[in-house]
């Protein structure tokens, strides 16, 4: 557990950088989008409930128009009829005979014919019901009755109650399955008497009512119409038909009289806009109600905005993630590579890739290195040249005591009369001179090398004489190869000089062979040996000077690696008084070099 | 460079993407939108109207024809009832400007109005001559509903009448079903008299503005409105009609007769044991047996006949045929009609089972359903005698204006009764008519 709370930890800090920018950013994507989106909808919602409003307070002006025209051509049909002298006349008679009858039947009929064809254009239907006997059915598809039936009807009494007045009624009929009929009624009076005469009905069909509007509703835009009983008597949605509304009525009463356009209205828990007219004739409310969710999710898809700014959200995410992803990466990338180079070497690059400025860092970084390494070589050739410098100085500082003990050894020479003895000393000597004039670096054949070191060594036994022997083996195929001048010569010095000193003589052994990728050259003598530490070169010389030139043994060591490598030196070995070994590895270089 | 070709590219990919939900949104509804129409045609079948008028008679028998149809095309039949003026009233409305908009695939329309509509809109009409036999019809049916020789209607029903009689209102005022037989319209006055007495019940209705009654008189004397070329009107001077005029007084004057203004209150009075009897067409068969209290009180009689040279106990009302207005969807509504009302025997067995309708499809005019008793009637076969009368029905020329002069009429009716002599009567409808239709 702890570890993978640790590795978590790990990761946050090496992705730190990257996890705080996308976080950022998704964040900051995800409220914009969410805000415009809400906002976009909420606006357009607005706008467009306003335009529609605008619209549907015109078409209810269009409906109440109609409904106005119908209850007009209502009012004119039933005055009409009571002002119609014939139809009086019929209606207050009595029951005779059937030829007065037959005459008074056919007159009602050619006058109430005439008067009908202003209903017939809304397919209304016209009755007429005397006190006697008569009844007059204009239509009777439209509304079948009979006198009992009629007779029988509540809306006949109320009319016989409240003799002046027009009023309309919503009623089921026995006979027509599926519809209601809506009838206008009134009493037909005498004017003088106010004695009730008969009535006179006027009746539509409900679906016929209803083409007045239905042309205008829709889904979710519903008309209604609503009595003064709350009852609903016309409607587009066919299920609200004959149910009471006394909730909607005082919603519809209150926006009326409020004078307002529209208003919003919560009716059987959805929200609504409605509109309304009061219909003077019909004494009825026309009602308008606009479905908000409804409407709006029939324009406005807002699964279509969601889902598009999902998706752009989405894109923008990857987008983001991509690049975000890309910059820190390289930048890790980056941060890791540099602290290993720091740590490890110069000589490596790191990798130019990844962004614009990634690579510009990696760039720089690696230009520094270069100028950096560019430097280091630079303040290493110097040192290399000071070091040569210096060996170069030493090689050529001819110690004066040598010259002046080879000198004085060949004056006694030739104070002793052995001039062929001194000649050979002065030859060697000069022959030894001449090859300190050269440079430092200059290599020489081992051919060479061996003749200088003949000649030191011969000016060496002229003075000290030949208790110490020299023997060299030379293999044969070395004879050609090249090394730098003088490396033997500080060996031999060393064992002539320092290896005898207890036993009086011995051996020098000088060995030059090749084997493998190297050449050895070895100087070995079976004198008093030494101990030797760490450092490989016994230190006890060291503060003592040279005696030949002022290249030491250290210095040899040292010069061969300069010039050629790590692998390459002196390796010292020796046991007390049984000798010392002294190996020089070097490499083989072909004379045609 | 690199990011903004990516960028770019996102933006397009974003919008190809809008697009194509937009794209897939349209698809779906067109997809919709074509269920919708295929719904329509092939799921539900092609959509035909018709019109008739009489719940209990024409509008059955498009319901039956409707059951019986089994030809290849997949139809809906949608029926609409219509009052018969306002049938008549929009097919003139319509036919005269021209439009077949809002009209019915087929119509019924009376064999009286039949010239009239054939002849004013010749190309209204989808001639059925390929999808009927004509021959196979009767021929009285097949010359009112045929123009030039190309024929128009389907004929339905045969429109023979007889006079329907209430039997325990005659057994109270002292008379049987067999003292009715074949009489005279004086002998019919006589027992409207009695039954009214006996029983307070009137003889019949009567709407003062439908001259049926005088109409299925003239016809039973074998004269009509014109003359045979069907267009001079022949009133003054006609006896059948002079006689019938005086039997419609003398029905009147006896007062026995009971006014009604519409269809509702017509079938109302029989229905509620009103009137003793109803003289008109077999198609009223229904109706009287729809109110079932009153079965075995019925019995059906010859039409009462005028006592003029001529004279028969057998007559016509009405009767009517259907027609395909010449508009989309002509040739399912002719192959409806041709399926059922123009060759299906046994559809016109079911038509005699189920409401009685006697048709004149001659082939269809045999079997069991004709020869048996009707329960309602009291074991009368009321089928074999309307088809027994209706060979006998005088053939008359109904011409094109019969309602004109039925409207002339009426108002010189009305002045017969109120004491105007019958022979002015008579020649002021002449030259009224002559100067109408001249």
């Amino acid at each position: 557990m702890r570890q993978i709370i640790a590795k978590g930890k790990d990761i946050m800090i090496k992705n730190g950088l990257f996890i705080k920018l996308f976080s950022v950013t998704l964040i900051s994507i995800i409220l914009v989008s969410t805000l415009i989106t809400l906002s976009t909808i909420r606006v357009s919602t607005n706008l467009f409930l306003e335009t529609f409003s605008i619209t549907n307070s015109k078409i209810i002006q269009q409906i109440t128009s109609q409904f106005n025209h119908f209850s007009a051509t209502v009012a004119t049909t039933v005055n009409q009829i009571e002002n119609n002298g014939v139809i009086k006349r019929v209606l207050n008679e009595e029951d005779d005979d059937s030829v007065t009858l037959a005459g008074s039947y056919y007159q009602v009929n050619q006058e109430l014919e005439r008067i009908y064809t202003n209903l017939q254009t809304f397919d209304a239907n016209l009755v007429v019901s005397g006190r006697n006997q008569h009844l007059y059915n204009m239509n009777y598809i439209y509304w079948p009755v009979s006198k009992p039936y009629i007779e029988s009807l509540r809306i006949t009494e109320k009319a016989h109650a409240s003799p002046h007045a027009l009023t309309y009624h919503a009623m089921e009929t026995a006979v027509i399955e599926n519809d209601r009929v809506i009838v206008a009624v009134k009493a037909l009076t005498e004017r003088l008497s106010d004695y009730i005469y008969g009535t006179v009905y006027i009746s539509i069909r409900e679906s016929q009512l209803r083409e007045f509007y239905q042309g205008y509703t829709s889904e979710g835009n519903d008309v209604i119409l609503i009595d003064q009983t709350g009852q609903i008597v016309s409607s587009s949605q066919a299920g609200l038909i004959g149910t009471e509304e006394h909730d909607l009525l005082a919603i519809a009463e209150s926006t009326y009289l409020s004078d307002q356009e529209h208003t919003e209205v919560e009716w059987g828990k959805r929200d609504y806009l409605l509109l309304t007219e009061y219909l003077p004739g019909f004494d009825m409310y026309l009602v308008n109600l606009i479905d908000r969710q409804m409407v709006v999710r029939s324009l406005i898809n807002t699964g279509e905005i969601l889902l598009i700014s999902v998706v752009i959200i989405l894109f923008a995410l990857g987008m983001v993630w991509f690049v975000t992803r890309r910059i820190t990466k390289s930048l890790t990338r980056l941060v890791k590579q540099i602290s290993k180079i720091a740590k490890y070497n110069f000589s490596e690059r790191v990798t130019e890739e990844g962004g614009y400025e990634s690579n510009q860092i990696a760039k720089a970084f690696n230009h520094t290195l270069d100028e950096l390494e560019t430097y280091v070589g630079i303040v290493l050739e110097s040192q290399k040249r000071q070091r040569n410098a210096e060996l170069k100085s030493l090689q050529h500082q001819i110690n004066p005591h040598f010259l002046y003990n080879t000198l004085t050894t060949v004056k006694f020479m030739v104070m002793q009369g052995d001039p062929e003895h001194a000649m050979s000393t002065i030859h060697a000597l000069i022959t030894l001179l001449q090859s300190t004039l050269g440079e430092v670096s200059e290599t020489v054949t081992v051919e060479q090398e061996l003749e200088n070191t003949k000649n030191y060594v011969t000016i060496n036994q002229a003075r000290y004489g030949e208790r110490i022997k020299v023997n060299y083996f030379i293999g044969p195929d070395c004879q050609s190869l090249h090394l730098p001048k003088l490396v033997l010569q500080p060996f031999i010095e060393n064992a002539f000089f320092h290896a005898f000193n207890k036993k009086k003589d011995g051996f020098i052994q000088i060995l030059i062979r090749r084997h493998g990728k190297f050449l050895y050259g070895e100087v070995v003598d079976d004198g008093d040996g030494m101990v030797i530490n760490k450092d490989k070169f016994p230190t006890k010389y060291k503060k003592k000077s040279q005696l030949f030139s002022g290249i030491g043994m250290r210095n040899v060591h040292e010069r061969i690696q300069l010039l050629y490598g790590d692998q390459y030196g002196v390796e010292v070995t020796s046991e007390l008084s049984k000798g010392t070994k002294v190996t020089i590895k070097l490499p083989i270089i072909e004379s045609s070099k | 460079m690199k990011k903004v070709v990516f960028m770019i590219l996102t933006i397009m990919m974003v919008a190809v993407l809008v697009a194509c939900g937009n794209g897939d949104e349209d698809s779906v509804d067109d997809q919709e939108a074509n269920d919708e129409t295929e719904g329509t045609t092939n799921g539900e079948g092609e959509a035909i109207t018709a019109w008739a008028w009489d719940p209990n008679f024409n509008i059955r028998a498009l319901e039956l024809a409707d059951q019986a149809y089994d030809g290849e095309v997949d139809l809906e039949l949608e029926i609409i009832e219509n009052a018969q003026d306002d049938i008549v009233q929009r097919l003139n409305t319509s036919l005269s400007s021209g439009t077949t908009q809002g009209m019915p695939n087929i119509v019924l329309i009376e064999d009286y109005r039949a010239q009239s509509f054939l002849q004013a809109y010749p190309d209204a009409f989808y001639p059925l001559t390929d999808y009927i036999d004509v021959d196979a019809f009767a021929d009285y049916k097949i010359e009112t509903t045929s123009l030039d020789g190309e024929q128009y209607g389907l004929p339905f029903d045969t429109g023979v009448a007889g006079l329907y009689i209430r039997t325990d209102y005659l057994e109270e005022a002292g008379y049987s079903v067999d003292d009715v037989q074949d009489i005279t319209w004086a002998e019919y006055i006589q027992i409207g008299v009695d039954i009214k007495e006996a029983t307070g019940n009137n003889m019949l209705t009567q709407d003062p503005s439908d001259l049926g009654l005088i109409r299925m008189m003239i016809q039973s004397a074998g004269t009509w409105y014109f003359e045979d070329d069907g267009s001079t009107p022949n009133l003054a001077n006609n006896p059948a009609l002079e006689a019938a005029m005086q039997a419609y007084r003398e029905l009147m004057e006896a007062n026995i007769v009971s006014m009604v203004s519409d269809w509702s209150q017509f079938v109302g009075a029989f229905n509620d044991g009103d009137v003793a009897s109803v003289p008109t067409g077999n198609w009223i068969t229904p109706s009287i047996t729809a109110e079932e209290s009153q079965s075995g009180n019925w019995a059906v009689v010859p039409f009462p006949k005028l006592e003029v040279e001529g004279a028969t106990n057998v007559t016509n009302l009405g009767g009517s045929s259907w027609y395909v207005l010449n508009s989309d969807g002509k040739e399912a509504a002719a192959t409806f009609l041709a399926n059922t009302f123009g060759s299906n025997e046994m559809f016109y067995q079911d038509l005699i089972d189920e409401i009685g309708a006697i048709g004149t499809y001659l082939p269809g005019m045999q079997g069991e359903a004709f020869e048996e008793g009707h329960e309602f009637f009291d074991g009368q076969s009321i089928v074999a005698d309307f088809s027994e009368w209706t060979e006998a029905i005088p053939a008359v020329n109904y011409g094109m204006h019969t309602y004109a002069i039925d409207d002339i009429l009426a108002v010189e009716l009305q002045n017969y009764l109120n004491d105007k002599e019958l022979t002015d009567v008579l020649e002021d409808a002449q030259s009224q008519a002559e100067t109408q239709l001249r």
